[in-house]
């Protein structure tokens, strides 16, 4: 036992009871700002897991999704609406269970907004027009989820590439996606300081949202420094050649979704009345 | 056994959708009480087999048609709760997609074959099990009584409209059939050839389930797995390509004809048909332009989709309790 003190010694601050109740304080602009920022991170760090072996290349499949979306909104007729409502339905039962919730939520929200825009065209007898452009922004809008939701960013940057999409900007759109995850970590980290630091009511919690900004900004400063100089360690000289490959391994999963492709173009054009 | 638009008054609509709320609401709790959060999307496979089945009309002598449910093999498979809620999904998206079935009687339909039809089913099910321990016997007999059981209930609603609701002249406005016609029109077909249709689906699906997936009901207790889900998925895909049999069967299911084709039946158009109508998308699994065996399995692909996402995402609703024990 430490001889310096005794009992009739013990300092009066350590002889008060602990009977501190923190006050309760509103937090919820911090909390809010981290789940968003969490949320935004975990999207961005998804790694395909759910996406097939048996899948097309990425280039392939966006340049299917964009004639789909092309001809079904050039689509006259309903049933070519209705034969595109089909496919992406049974793309939807595929997905993983994970990005099904949000796959639905914005979907919905596409076609019920146009359903609303519409309503007027309800009102004066033409509800086949109300319901023919709410499918039509259902089935676009489904396609393009499917595909995001289910393709990591960066091979979609690269796909990118195939469509002839200039090299410099490929790469001002992968260093801007790295940087929004890696400064997006380093937001959290400040916030959950921020959140900790914050016993009871802090007054100060909104002024300090301030000095959050300014440490990202800072070390988004640091990190473009940090590239620049790794850009220049490994010779870099102003070109990005991301690979043009389509994979010996999708040729299979690319010819079917070019003969699908083919097979739509001769029904549309059927249905339109063109051949 | 689907109730079109206008056979019934908006009376009986309103009482028969007025009963099925806390039925559907005791159901979603029954649900989400017994049923684990995994297995909730085989409820929407199973639900997709109860909507083929439905596709599938089957003719009887004297030119009407009708048609397999299978409620009873979802009861089985996973509850009796369970199969209200699937088949009234399937019953809801058959009236709004495809205008089989009536909207404003589509707590009508809900009551007799997405209530009546599973409950009578399952308890059939389970007394025949219960002394004869077969489990296919038992689902036979029971998706029978199940069928017919459905069947009397919307022959009594049918036959009661001319007896409650009638204009000064005495004609019908509404269902123009009394009892002494729809019963007997409805138990015939039900009590013969749609009733075998339903104990062939029912027992053909059990029995291949039990031996290509057996981990698919609830009883098992098993995880669901790809071996659980892909033999279920195959067997759907054959069957939506066979709905275009249903069409070789003409002629409407008894209490499913037009307005025009009822008044040359009668001798009369009852003044309720000129009623508000829905206008479905896809109506009776057609679509201009487009030769119907391709609308058939369009409108088969389309229901088995819809249906299996809505149940996906119920799924994805139920949010795991963790275990802290």
């Amino acid at each position: 036992m430490d001889e310096r003190y005794t009992d009739k010694e013990l300092p009066s601050w350590l002889l008060k009871g602990q009977d501190y109740e923190p006050a309760a304080d509103r937090d919820g602009f911090v909390t809010r700002t981290f789940l968003q920022l969490s949320g935004m991170l975990a999207q961005l760090r998804f790694d395909g897991a759910g996406r097939s072996v048996h899948a097309p290349h990425v280039a392939m499949e966006l340049c299917c999704v964009l004639a789909c979306i092309i001809l079904t909104s050039l689509a006259t007729n309903f049933l070519f609406v209705c034969v595109m409502l089909a496919i992406m339905l049974v793309r939807a039962c595929m997905l993983p269970a994970r990005v099904l919730g949000r796959f639905a939520r914005v979907t919905l929200a596409a076609a019920t907004l146009t359903l609303l825009v519409m309503l007027p065209a309800v009102l004066v007898g033409q509800p086949r027009s109300a319901i023919t452009l709410a499918t039509k922004a259902l089935v676009c809008t489904g396609m393009v989820m499917e595909t995001a939701l289910t393709t990591p960013a960066a091979e979609l940057t690269a796909a990118l590439r195939t469509l002839r999409v200039p090299s410099v900007a490929i790469l001002t759109l992968e260093l801007t996606l790295r940087s929004i995850a890696d400064l997006g970590t380093v937001a959290l980290k400040v916030l959950e300081a921020l959140r900790l630091r914050s016993v009871g009511k802090n007054d100060r919690k909104a002024s300090s949202m301030g000095g959050v900004g300014g440490v990202v900004f800072v070390k988004a400063a640091h990190l473009s420094q940090q590239t620049y100089d790794a850009m220049r360690c490994r010779c870099f000289t102003g070109t990005y050649d991301v690979g043009h490959d389509m994979g010996e391994r999708h040729r299979v999963a690319n010819a079917a979704c070019l003969g699908m492709l083919a097979a739509l173009l001769l029904l549309f054009f059927c249905l339109e009345g063109m051949v | 056994m689907h109730i079109p638009e206008n056979y019934l008054s908006p009376q009986t609509c309103g009482v028969f959708g007025v009963a099925m709320v806390p039925i559907l609401v005791h159901a979603t709790r029954k649900v989400r009480a017994e049923v684990p959060a995994e297995k909730i999307p085989l409820i929407g496979v199973a639900a997709a087999f109860s909507f083929l089945s439905m596709m599938f009309n089957i003719p009887i002598p004297g030119g009407t048609t009708g048609h397999a449910v299978c409620g009873t093999l979802i009861a089985i498979l996973f509850g009796p709760w369970a199969a209200v809620l699937a088949v009234s999904a399937a019953l809801v998206i058959q009236a709004l997609l495809f205008g089989d079935g009536g909207v404003l009687a589509l707590g009508a339909n809900c009551f007799n074959i997405a209530f009546v039809l599973p409950m009578v089913g399952f308890g059939v099910y389970s007394w025949v099990r219960d002394r004869t321990s077969n489990d296919l016997l038992a689902a036979g007999v029971g998706s029978y009584v199940g069928l017919n059981a459905a069947a009397l209930c919307t022959a009594i609603e049918f036959g009661i409209q001319p007896m409650l609701f009638h204009d000064a002249a005495g004609q019908a406005l509404y269902c123009p059939y009394p009892l002494s016609v729809s019963v007997p029109a409805m138990m015939l077909g039900h009590l013969t050839m749609w009733g075998a249709a339903e104990v062939l689906f029912t027992v053909g699906i059990l029995a291949f389930l039990k031996n290509a997936a057996p981990s698919f009901g609830i009883e098992t207790g098993t995880a669901t797995s790809k071996s659980t889900i892909v033999p279920a998925v195959i067997l759907l895909a054959v069957l939506a390509l066979a709905t275009p049999l249903g069409l070789i069967a003409e002629g409407d299911a008894w209490g499913e004809w037009g307005a025009e084709d009822l008044a040359q039946m009668v001798g009369y158009e009852p003044a309720g048909f000129s009623g508000w109508e829905w206008g479905a998308i896809m109506p009776d699994y057609t679509l201009a332009g487009l030769p119907d065996f391709v609308a058939y399995i369009l409108s088969a692909v389309i229901g088995i989709a819809l249906l299996v996402l809505v149940f996906r995402l119920i799924g994805l609703g139920r949010r795991t309790q963790p275990d802290f024990g």
